[in-house]
């Protein structure tokens, strides 16, 4: 099913596909009052979720700091309205002003049609937090989004795409279903294609015991973005790292944060604190992912069943901090096209990566040119929280959603002669502006971070 | 009735206010901060930058300056005056207008004009500025699609309390002076034998008095809870965090750059596994 009375929404797993994630869909007519007592224990666990609740104003600001409003300007697509689809039930049920005073305060009753809405809008939401930026309380409606596809996760309604990464990285260890001989053949292959291209040999270490250095790349490097790879594995060898890639945890993304932030999400913790463990190493370094580094860096210190051993810092971090200190000779006439930097969001509004990615870019690129807003107050790509829908409506809904990013790549011209490059450090981001710089005839080229310091890395 | 307005229900308005804000309170602490939500836009790195932070937003209305300077200017205009107002009438009726004449070289008579002057000037900016909120909410189709009525209500209740007070002051035969106003308060509320219950009177200020308790009743289960809402929640995502230190265990990126590591066998001299 792609649409709900007029309404788009993801194809949805099927009841076979939600048992491998270890839930049990609920029959409709259960749906509405198991919904209820799921909202009652949620809200009642999380501040961030009542105070999101309980302390709009409506007073509107977000509405136009939302891409995906500004993109489909559908009114449920502004954030305070979105987080109304629940906000009316929360208050009919659970405060003294909705069972009072009802429909004159916007409360209204539980029903599968409310259910259905929710599983619409809460997957057309990118969770990318412009709007708790924004928001003169700082009310982060992403909250409200979790709790909506957690609730619905729960219910047995989870998007087909979402719930098979689940099942592939309990099965493997990543959203891709690459089992180890494929990825030991895939970075044998990227090693030889370094060589090939850039006349650099390096090699790329798979379960390496004792190695100093775990990193976890995306699996999507594997397919889709060769170069984010060579990149990392350009810099490891430049600097001597004794690291290597763990083939239980070939994924730095954990799509638990965006369906399943009990089961899901913790599981893939333990998996990756098993991995560093076995291995022996001293330190963990993420990859290009957006939400994953999210849930790593500030997710893992709260869902770990065990005292953490190791830090966790971004590739980005490190690179940034050899630059700051001189450690790295960089070549910025080898990256010489116009070049922008599209910030992903849980990079500059949850993770702080806002000023060492800007260091990364500006010691690669020759003609590096900000896009505008950037940094915390950049707009998403439009494909956050892995909303990559391939169905008709809700790829149709994609392009929508990129409009604005469209809109700001333009404006800074890189891609008025056809050769900009779109840095986009992130694999979501990188999935989701594939086709839309293509759908937008934008003239540009997207790429990642790492891989204009591979290249840019003066060896000699 | 004037007995219920002027001498039961205030206490009960004052019971409801108080144990309905903890009411709340406590559904908030109840719940916790399960995962770190911190925003960094940017990190904060102390206590005292956390402090900026939150004060700038609160007090300055941050945000709203910074990405939309037509809400910016209602909204802080409105609160600004509000808070005068409120403030004007501790001080106004504690110290009779005269409030002004603790600063050196003010007397008397010079406070309570300048009282007279600021209250006027603040409640008609009051009064205009909730106004200006109201047709916005019904000018601007965004705001216009995210109103519940009650949202509305609010405003408008808000217009009437405001524009009763503003009659008091502005038209001469309905003025109320602040001695009585400040006599029958102390007396009612240190329980003696009430006095100036004839100022009950007077529509205007019975009007307005009861209006403000039905504010004060209705406060703890309404959205004006975002007066304290605003700091809870700046609260979850304006929070210190510092980042783990950069910097990856042994490795000596001068040795490699020597041994040429990367460089294809023969390119770089010495042998690419050396430093491995």
């Amino acid at each position: 099913m792609a649409e709900y009375k007029g309404m788009a929404q993801p194809s949805r797993a099927g009841e076979k596909d939600m048992r491998k994630i270890h839930m049990e869909p609920i029959p409709d007519e259960l749906k509405p009052e198991k919904a209820l007592e799921y909202l009652d224990e949620y809200r009642k666990k999380f501040r961030s979720f009542v105070m999101a609740m309980e302390s709009c104003t409506k007073c509107g600001q977000c509405a136009e700091n939302c891409h995906t409003y500004l993109g489909t300007r559908d009114p449920n697509n502004i954030p305070t309205n979105r987080a109304e689809l629940i906000r009316k039930i929360y208050r009919r049920y659970f405060t003294l002003e909705g069972r009072w005073f009802g429909n004159l305060v916007g409360a209204e009753d539980i029903s599968l049609d409310v259910i259905e809405q929710w599983y619409s809008y809460f997957w057309q939401c990118s969770e990318c937090r412009r709007c708790a930026h924004v928001c003169p309380f700082g009310i982060d409606t992403c909250e409200v989004t979790m709790a909506g596809r957690q609730i619905l996760h729960w219910l047995g309604i989870t998007p087909k795409l979402h719930a098979d990464v689940g099942g592939a990285m309990e099965k493997v260890g990543n959203h891709t279903g690459l089992p180890k001989p494929g990825i030991i053949d895939t970075l044998e292959f990227m090693a030889e294609e370094c060589m090939d291209e850039f006349g650099i040999d390096i090699e790329f270490p798979v379960d390496k015991p004792d190695a100093d250095i775990m990193y976890v790349p995306s699996s999507a490097d594997f397919l889709l973005n060769p170069y984010t790879l060579m990149g990392a594995g350009m810099f490891f060898k430049y600097i001597g790292a004794n690291w290597t890639i763990p083939s239980t945890v070939t994924e730095a993304g954990n799509f638990g944060l965006l369906f399943d932030q009990r089961y899901t999400q913790r599981h893939n913790v333990m998996r990756l604190l098993n991995a560093a463990q076995n291995l022996n190493v001293k330190k963990i370094v993420w990859g290009e992912c957006g939400h994953g580094w999210r849930a790593a860096k500030m997710y893992v210190p709260s869902l770990a069943d065990r005292p953490i051993r190791w830090d966790i810092t971004h590739l980005h971090d490190e690179v940034a901090y050899l630059i700051n200190t001189n450690q790295l000779k960089l070549d910025p006439s080898k990256n010489s096209k116009p070049t922008t930097l599209h910030d992903p969001c849980n990079y500059v509004r949850a993770c702080g990566l806002n000023d060492n990615m800007r260091t990364c870019i500006k010691a690669s690129v020759a003609n590096y040119v900000e896009m505008s807003p950037n940094g915390a107050d950049n707009f998403c790509c439009g494909g956050g929280s892995g909303i990559l829908f391939d169905d008709k409506e809700m790829y149709q809904k994609r392009i929508e959603l990129s409009w604005k990013k469209a809109e700001q790549v333009r404006a800074t011209g890189i891609g008025k002669d056809g050769n900009g490059i779109l840095c986009a450090p992130c694999s979501i981001c990188k999935a989701q502006l594939y086709p839309m710089v293509e759908e937008h005839d934008l003239g540009v080229e997207v790429k990642g971070l790492i891989d204009l310091v591979g290249m840019a890395l003066d060896f000699k | 009735m004037k007995l219920l307005i002027g001498q039961i229900l205030p206490f009960i308005t004052i019971t409801i206010f108080v144990l309905g804000v903890f009411y709340r309170l406590g559904r908030w602490v109840g719940a916790r901060i399960v995962h770190n939500v911190t925003l960094s836009d940017p990190w904060l790195k102390s206590g005292g930058e956390v402090a900026v932070k939150i004060g700038t937003e609160a007090f300055l209305f941050r945000s709203l300056f910074k990405f939309d300077k037509a809400l910016w200017a209602g909204a802080f205009i409105m609160h600004f005056a509000l808070l005068n107002v409120l403030g004007g009438h501790v001080v106004g009726f504690g110290l009779l207008g005269e409030q002004f004449a603790y600063i050196p070289g003010i007397t008397a008579e010079m406070s309570k004009d300048a009282s007279n002057l600021l209250g006027t000037v603040f409640g008609i900016v009051l009064f205009l500025s909730i106004a200006y909120l109201l047709i916005r909410r019904f000018s601007i189709s965004e705001v216009k699609s995210i109103s519940n009525s009650s949202d509305v209500v609010w405003l408008v209740y808000l217009l009437l309390i405001v524009g009763v007070g503003n009659i008091m002051r502005l038209f001469h035969q309905f003025h109320i002076e602040y001695e009585p106003v400040r006599d029958y308060i102390v007396a009612l509320f240190t329980l003696q034998p009430v006095v100036g219950m004839e100022l009950l009177e007077s529509y205007f200020f019975l009007t307005h008095f009861l209006l403000v308790q039905i504010l004060l009743i209705v406060f703890p289960f309404s959205k004006l809870m975002h007066l304290f809402g605003m700091f809870a929640e700046r609260w979850i995502v304006n929070r210190v965090y510092h980042d783990p230190a950069p910097g990856m265990p042994n490795i000596d990126i001068p040795a490699a750059r020597k041994a040429g590591l990367g460089l294809p066998s023969g390119g770089g001299g010495e042998s690419a596994s050396e430093g491995v």
